[in-house]
């Protein structure tokens, strides 16, 4: 059965390369609907990886996109929970606060650009400003939302425990919100993602988001379309093999899937 | 006198309905006291009071002379619904509340396996809280209360989500362990024969406004049979009592809306 499964993946994927493969002889060789040099081929982006990655291209970009993400997200988990806690504790900035957050939520990680370059210029900490603006206010409202949701009756069975108020948010309001938690911090995950690519493609500081630019800059198509495919790789990988495997533990914990 | 409730009035601010009127009530150390009545006079509420978990807008509440002005360890309170922690095996839900009065973590395991062997669950006490039925959740909240060791034990209907055969098996090990552990217990519940069979006395209270209708003192040798003739003809008693005052509400709210028309 698993067996079945992975070879229709396999036949799935290879079935889309020749499709690819397909649509790119069609309309450049058979039918010239489109220049050569405008649409990426398999063994174009083959040949772009192969060389990206022997001259170490690549890895660096890999890198140094990863720790910028990472440190913008740390900042945004950290802005985000405590502004998370700060509207759940006060009913005056519920009402006034959380509309803002989120209308700026709501805003393209792009809007933040001109402010970083203005503010920080065309570096590292240009980005991960936006990174952390583009995933800060999401993650804000899923720590808001979690700790909303947290059962009355697991509050008012610890306080008939003589729980004191710093342990209940220890010991009972956040292991009870975890699930929405990590569900909040998944999505924001996401967000700081795509607010890397969106602080990457305008700087010019050497990152995946860059070297893409760069493809672009140097009429590279296949660059592009392989920086784009390791984009994509990433996401899934981090989500997946990080966000998704967390969660179903937490709630498989818990008899909840 | 070990609890004393001093004509107590709560008047919820969102309604404005007087939902508990001149409530006056002392118990005594050991005693096993159940409050019935219909639903909607109060009874839930005032055991919310004297958990601390809400405040009466007139009136104290004094326990073993000190007055109640919050929730505490000291009135620990067993729900209807378990609220059992899930992230948190059966004996870490025990140790929960161990931990927070501060007691060390092999004190903690110490009584947690006290307790646990008291309500027959030693046997679960690594089991996740979703895959133990809702029998043994209750016993499991009863030990978490018990371990406590708390002066009172308020317990809210805490049968009453659970299967006819599982309620006789719980009833008859609750009275068993109050035998043992001498607790104070404060017992709401809607079964009039759940109180006969637990209570020394059983309070009767009635609605719009609640208060207190009677107190019975049951004077059945333990433990008591639901069967005997005593207990049938005392049930049926209280019983009409409930209903009347019940029926008498119903009515009143219809002739309320008859009126509005």
């Amino acid at each position: 059965m698993n067996v079945k499964k992975i070879a229709g993946s396999i036949a799935f994927y290879v079935g889309l390369i020749a499709l690819w493969q397909l649509l790119y002889t069609a309309s450049t060789d058979w039918f010239s609907w489109a220049k050569p040099y405008a649409i990426p081929h398999p063994s174009g982006v083959w040949k772009s990886i192969t060389s990206l990655v022997s001259n170490g291209t690549l890895q660096t970009a890999i890198v140094n996109s990863m720790l910028r993400v990472l440190i913008g997200f740390l900042i945004a988990c950290l802005i985000g929970i405590i502004l998370g806690i700060l509207i759940i504790n006060s009913e005056y900035l519920a009402r006034n606060l959380k509309p803002l957050i989120l209308g700026v939520q709501t805003l393209p990680s792009i809007c933040w650009v001109p402010f970083a370059i203005l503010w920080f210029g065309l570096n590292q900490s240009a980005i991960i400003f936006v990174v952390v603006m583009g995933s800060a206010f999401g993650i804000a409202l899923a720590v808001e939302n979690g700790i909303k949701n947290v059962p009355p009756l697991y509050i008012k069975a610890a306080k008939t425990m003589g729980v004191s108020s710093k342990n209940l948010y220890l010991h009972v309001i956040f292991p009870a919100a975890l699930p929405s938690f990590v569900a909040g911090l998944k999505q924001g995950w996401s967000f700081a993602w795509r607010a890397l690519m969106s602080g990457e493609v305008m700087s010019n500081t050497v990152g995946l988001g860059y070297t893409l630019t760069l493809g672009r800059d140097l009429a590279d198509i296949n660059q592009v379309m392989t920086v784009m495919l390791v984009i994509i790789l990433i996401g899934i990988l981090i989500d997946k093999g990080i966000f998704t495997t967390l969660e179903n533990h937490i709630l498989r914990k818990r008899g909840l899937l | 006198m070990y609890l004393k409730l001093n004509s107590i009035n709560k008047i919820f601010a969102e309604t404005d309905k007087e939902t508990l009127q001149d409530i006056s009530l002392e118990i005594e150390k050991g005693e096993f006291i159940c409050i019935v009545g219909p639903s909607g006079c109060g009874k839930s509420t005032l055991l919310n009071l004297v958990a601390g978990l809400d405040t009466p807008s007139s009136g104290e509440i004094i326990l073993d002379g000190q007055a109640v002005t919050g929730p505490g360890a000291d009135r620990v309170v067993m729900f209807q619904e378990a609220a059992l922690y899930p992230w948190l095996n059966v004996m870490q839900n025990v140790m929960f509340g161990l931990a927070a009065a501060g007691h060390s973590k092999k004190e903690q395991q110490e009584i947690a396996e006290r307790y646990l062997k008291l309500v027959q669950l030693w046997h679960y006490k690594d089991y996740p809280i979703h895959q133990i039925s809702g029998g043994m959740k209750q016993r499991t909240a009863l030990a978490r209360a018990l371990a406590l060791d708390s002066k009172l034990l308020l317990m809210d209907e805490p049968f009453s989500a659970l299967d006819k055969q599982t309620i006789n098996i719980l009833r008859a090990e609750l009275e068993e362990i109050w035998e043992k552990t001498q607790k104070t217990i404060l017992y709401v519940t809607h079964s009039v024969e759940e109180a006969i069979y637990f209570a020394d006395r059983v309070i009767v209270m009635a609605e719009n406004p609640g208060r207190i209708k009677e107190i019975i003192p049951i004077d059945l040798k333990r433990p008591r049979n639901i069967e005997d003739h005593e207990f049938t003809s005392l049930r049926k008693r209280i019983l009409d009592q409930v209903q009347l005052s019940a029926r008498k509400s119903v009515a009143l709210e219809f002739d309320a809306q008859e009126e509005a028309k």
